[in-house]
């Protein structure tokens, strides 16, 4: 393979030829690179694509010269670890943008992968509808940066998760092939299912070009309910219990005290625990379920209980998606870990990480099982305290292993680069060999983001 | 031929558990379509240890093997066409656990579909994927054909419901996808194993998440003067923002048919039934239940009936499930075709199906999942006329090309397995295809695991014919098992 700096040494004629070969001219100097580094790693070339057929050229050019990919949407997940050593080519999809097919009856939309997420949903919100997905970074994402990085958010616990909502999609793989893969329509068995194997492959087996997605309608009345706990176990307890009853509510979240300072529309509370629940549907609907979660949480032992109208709630739910969803967090200086657990483990989860990492700021989607930890972490030139950022890397590694030996699922989505090698070790059971195969499958030179996906793959 | 194999599973298994007697074979050569073949050896094992060796066996001697459930599939996904292994799964048929404040189960692939929602049902909480055959089908055949169900609408097909799955490998590794929480590290091969139609490996343990019980539900039944007019009104409620648990559509044909048949309470005089069901809180339906009411009157309906109990919802549904059986009236047999299209294309579609009848001088009858645009044509034929069942089958080819004309997909919920193998090429252009052989061969790298599946031979799609339909079901069979429409 060829090293990043042959590339960058050759940048300018390669660049021409690239330019010839694939219709789509790179950016070469490195203050035009700069923009799109991942993990502060500078790209040799940064390829901007307009649709999927021009990527492909410029991936079967690139492939020819042994360079490897990564696939770039806004750039908000970009200092997900491993990070890489060397960038040869970015390849972003900020120009394969646009809505191509959307019709409202049947509640499907075929959209560009670069398109960002709020874009998406402006274009069905006066249609009275949505893509039902509620991400980190909501304002920034791009659909295919959503997809790619597979992350649900709170609305899973009645929505299901982006895999659940995308029904078809074009991709090129590795080798510079386009294929489409799934369905345009709401319900199809006709071949595998190979919309679900680009979720949450962080870009490493091709580039989405188009995707299509299952909309949903927007409730017609929303409101909420907050309430805060004394004890972890108690919140979590009552998430259950409504989980459990036939309420179905939209979404719950849970937080601790610094990750609600960032829900403005709340103010401050002397207690440690808030539980956010967000009802939608009918307008008798929205009352049964403010009403019975209500009972759930002052049966629970809520210290406090307050209901939300619908401006309220959205007001916190923005800042729940995005100042405690990652934009409060500067990528650089944060480590944030998300574990994949049982609904009835979220407290011991929360309590590990609190006793190792005290500083970890905690979200937790307890009815699904989900906790988001954000973990502030002084900048790389920080003189201060080496000793203590050795223990605090140190108390991460064992929490990382601590919860893998546990069964739980953990992932680091983002660390800043003095963790740059910090990874979740995988269970036993885990099917790396297919992974592996998988990968050589779709992209059988190593062309996107080698060495990045879990497992080394 | 595989010299010896049939030791070496009698070893494994139990020789109880193994049998080449052709009485035996010829039970297993059927599922619920079309099409059959014999196996040499049926084996069924007792737990996911003798899974993984019978599969190392059946590599080793160079045997295809498929796994089977209840046998009630529709496109031919668990006939051994290649012959080799039968691996029958009816003996791993234990609930393992039930972990309701967690709201999940772990079961085997043996385990009956409606069995777990019975077992779970004293909690308030159900398995939702509903397939009408639920009452003998089993996980296992769910999870490969990726099976609905007529509730499938509001809640999702079975890859909602799954968490994840212990399989075996056709290179005999035990791993699990997925597991007990959401979100495990790496690709998503749980995603692509259900619905692959046993060609991936085979399923050894499922978690399947269960749903809480709905406390209210109500049953309309609106008619209208044409399937147009009905299909105004399926596409109006969708846009309105309602999503009904079950949204299902039947013609004049089909709703005559099944009068002469069950006598549903059916308007006979009418274009077009549509069927809704609502479900949610006790106390908030009655909002909806006016809209839908508006909403069909609006569209040209007639006439809008509410059950008013248990009884009348049962006959409404009664009526509904019995229209595949109600076809014997029409005649000796009948194909049902499964497409899908983009729901707001209905009357285009249906017009076009009326156009293909025509051309082929053939009775077609049409009953819908109308919500998710799932058509299911049912065309009516004599396998004693010769070029009947010839006709037919290039009849409901047509009605695919139609479907995937308009946007569509060529099976909503049946699976492609060897029946619609030629017309995947009408949905997939090759570089599509060669996707899907890729991921195949990553899993199944000597294609021993369920040979033939889903990929197109060198026939044209409606001339892969190869066996007689099956004839039409007696009403005792609808009744007790129902083929899974």
């Amino acid at each position: 393979m060829r090293r990043s700096s042959e590339l960058r040494a050759l940048n300018i004629p390669i660049a021409d030829e690239l330019a010839k070969r694939s219709g789509s001219r790179p950016r070469v100097r490195p203050a035009e690179c700069e923009p799109y580094a991942v993990a502060g790693v500078v790209p040799t070339l940064v390829f901007s694509p307009r649709t999927v057929a021009e990527a492909s050229k410029i991936v079967t050019a690139l492939a020819a010269e042994g360079a490897s990919i990564a696939i770039r949407g806004a750039g908000t997940k970009s200092y997900r670890p491993p990070h890489p050593h060397a960038l040869d080519v970015v390849l972003e999809s900020s120009r394969c943008a646009g809505i191509s097919n959307y019709t409202p009856a049947d509640l499907t939309m075929t959209v560009a992968a670069g398109t960002p997420l709020h874009v998406v949903q402006e274009t069905l919100r006066p249609y009275g509808q949505f893509f039902p997905v509620d991400p980190p970074f909501a304002a920034q994402t791009t659909i295919g940066g959503t997809l790619s990085a597979g992350s649900a958010g709170a609305l899973r616990q009645r929505y299901g998760a982006p895999r659940d909502n995308v029904l078809g999609m074009r991709v090129c793989l590795g080798d510079g092939a386009i294929a489409f893969t799934g369905a345009r329509v709401v319900k199809s068995v006709a071949g595998y299912d190979i919309p679900k194997l680009f979720v949450g492959a962080s870009g490493t087996l091709g580039f989405i070009g188009e995707v299509t997605l299952k909309v949903a309608p927007l409730p017609r009345c929303e409101a909420g309910v907050a309430a805060t706990f004394v004890r972890c176990e108690e919140a979590c307890e009552a998430a259950r219990r409504i989980a459990a009853s036939p309420l179905l509510p939209m979404a719950t979240t849970l937080h601790d005290g610094h990750t609600r300072r960032h829900i403005r529309a709340l103010g401050s509370s002397s207690q440690p625990w808030t539980l956010l629940v967000r009802c939608g549907g009918s307008r008798s609907a929205v009352l049964r379920q403010q009403e019975g979660v209500i009972a759930s949480m002052r049966a629970c032992g809520a210290a406090t209980i307050e209901t939300l109208d619908a401006d309220r709630l959205h007001f916190c739910w923005q800042d729940v998606v995005e100042a405690a969803g990652g934009a409060a967090y500067p990528a650089d200086r944060t480590l944030v870990l998300a574990i994949g657990s049982l609904p009835t483990q979220v407290a011991d989860v929360c309590a590990s990480i609190t006793a190792l990492l005290p500083a970890a700021e905690i979200t937790a989607h307890p009815a699904t099982g989900i906790v988001y930890a954000h973990v502030p972490w002084p900048g790389a030139g920080d003189p201060s305290a080496p000793h203590e950022r050795r223990l605090a890397e140190r108390a991460a590694r064992s929490l990382l292993e601590q919860f893998s030996a546990q069964g739980h699922h953990v992932k680091v989505l983002s660390a800043p680069v003095e963790l740059g090698t910090l990874v979740a070790p995988l269970s036993q059971s885990a099917p790396v060999a297919l992974m592996r195969r998988v990968k050589a499958a779709l992209d059988p030179n190593g062309t996107f983001d080698p060495g990045r996906f879990v497992a080394g793959i | 031929m595989f010299d010896g194999l049939v030791q070496r599973l009698a070893a494994i298994v139990g020789p109880d558990h193994v049998t080449t007697a052709p009485g035996d074979l010829s039970n297993y050569q059927y599922d619920g379509s079309a099409d059959s073949a014999l196996p040499q050896v049926v084996v069924m094992p007792g737990s996911a240890e003798e899974v993984t060796a019978i599969v190392s066996a059946c590599t080793a001697a160079g045997c295809p093997y498929v796994a089977r459930g209840a046998g009630t599939g529709l496109s031919g996904g668990a006939v051994a066409e290649a012959g080799g292994a039968v691996i029958a799964m009816a003996r791993l048929n234990r609930i393992l656990e039930i972990d309701c404040a967690n709201r999940l189960a772990i079961v085997e692939p043996g385990v009956v579909n409606a069995h777990i929602s019975d077992a779970v049902r004293a909690h308030g909480l159900q398995f939702v994927p509903d397939p009408s055959s639920q009452a003998v089908c089993t996980i296992g055949g769910n999870l490969a054909e990726n099976s609905g169900g007529l509730h499938c609408l509001a809640y999702g097909v079975t890859s909602h419901h799954v968490l994840g799955c212990e399989i075996v490998t056709p290179d005999g590794e035990l791993v699990w996808l997925g597991g007990r929480a959401y979100d495990a590290p790496g690709y998503d091969l749980l995603g692509v194993f259900i619905g692959s139609e046993g060609t991936l490996g085979i399923a050894t343990k499922v978690v399947v998440k269960l749903m809480p019980l709905q406390e209210d539900r109500r049953t309309l039944l609106a008619a209208f003067p044409t399937v147009e007019q009905a299909s105004g009104a399926v596409s109006a409620i969708i846009a309105s923002g309602i999503i009904p648990a079950a949204l299902e559509m039947m013609d004049q044909l089909s709703t005559k048919a099944v009068e002469a048949y069950v006598n549903a309470g059916f308007p006979t005089d009418a274009g077009a039934v549509v069927i809704v069901e609502l479900e949610g809180l006790r106390g908030t339906l009655e909002e909806l239940v006016q809209d839908v009411q508006r909403i069909c009157i609006a569209h040209g309906s007639r006439e809008v009936r509410q059950a008013r109990d248990e009884a009348e919802r049962e006959r409404i549904w009664l009526g509904r499930k019995s229209a595949f059986g109600a076809m014997g009236r029409l005649g000796s047999s009948y194909y049902v075709q499964d497409g899908v299209i983009p729901r707001t294309k209905l009357p285009e579609v249906v017009s076009e199906v009326a156009a293909i009848a025509e051309r082929y001088g053939l009775l077609i009858a049409n009953v819908f999942h109308a919500g998710d645009g799932n058509l299911h044509p049912l065309i009516v034929f004599d396998e004693r006329t010769p070029g009947d069942y010839e006709r037919t089958v290039a009849a409901g080819a047509d009605i695919l090309r139609a479907c995937v004309r308009h946007g569509g997909s060529i099976s909503g919920e049946h699976g492609i397995g060897i029946e619609k193998r030629d017309c995947m090429t009408l949905q997939f252009k090759a570089a599509d295809l060669d996707l899907m052989a890729r991921l195949r061969a990553a899993f199944n790298p000597r294609g021993l695991c369920n040979p033939g599946k889903l990929f197109p031979t060198s026939r044209r799609c409606g001339e892969s014919a190869r066996t007689v339909a099956r004839g039409a079901l007696a009403p005792e069979m609808v009744d007790a098992a129902g083929p899974a429409f």
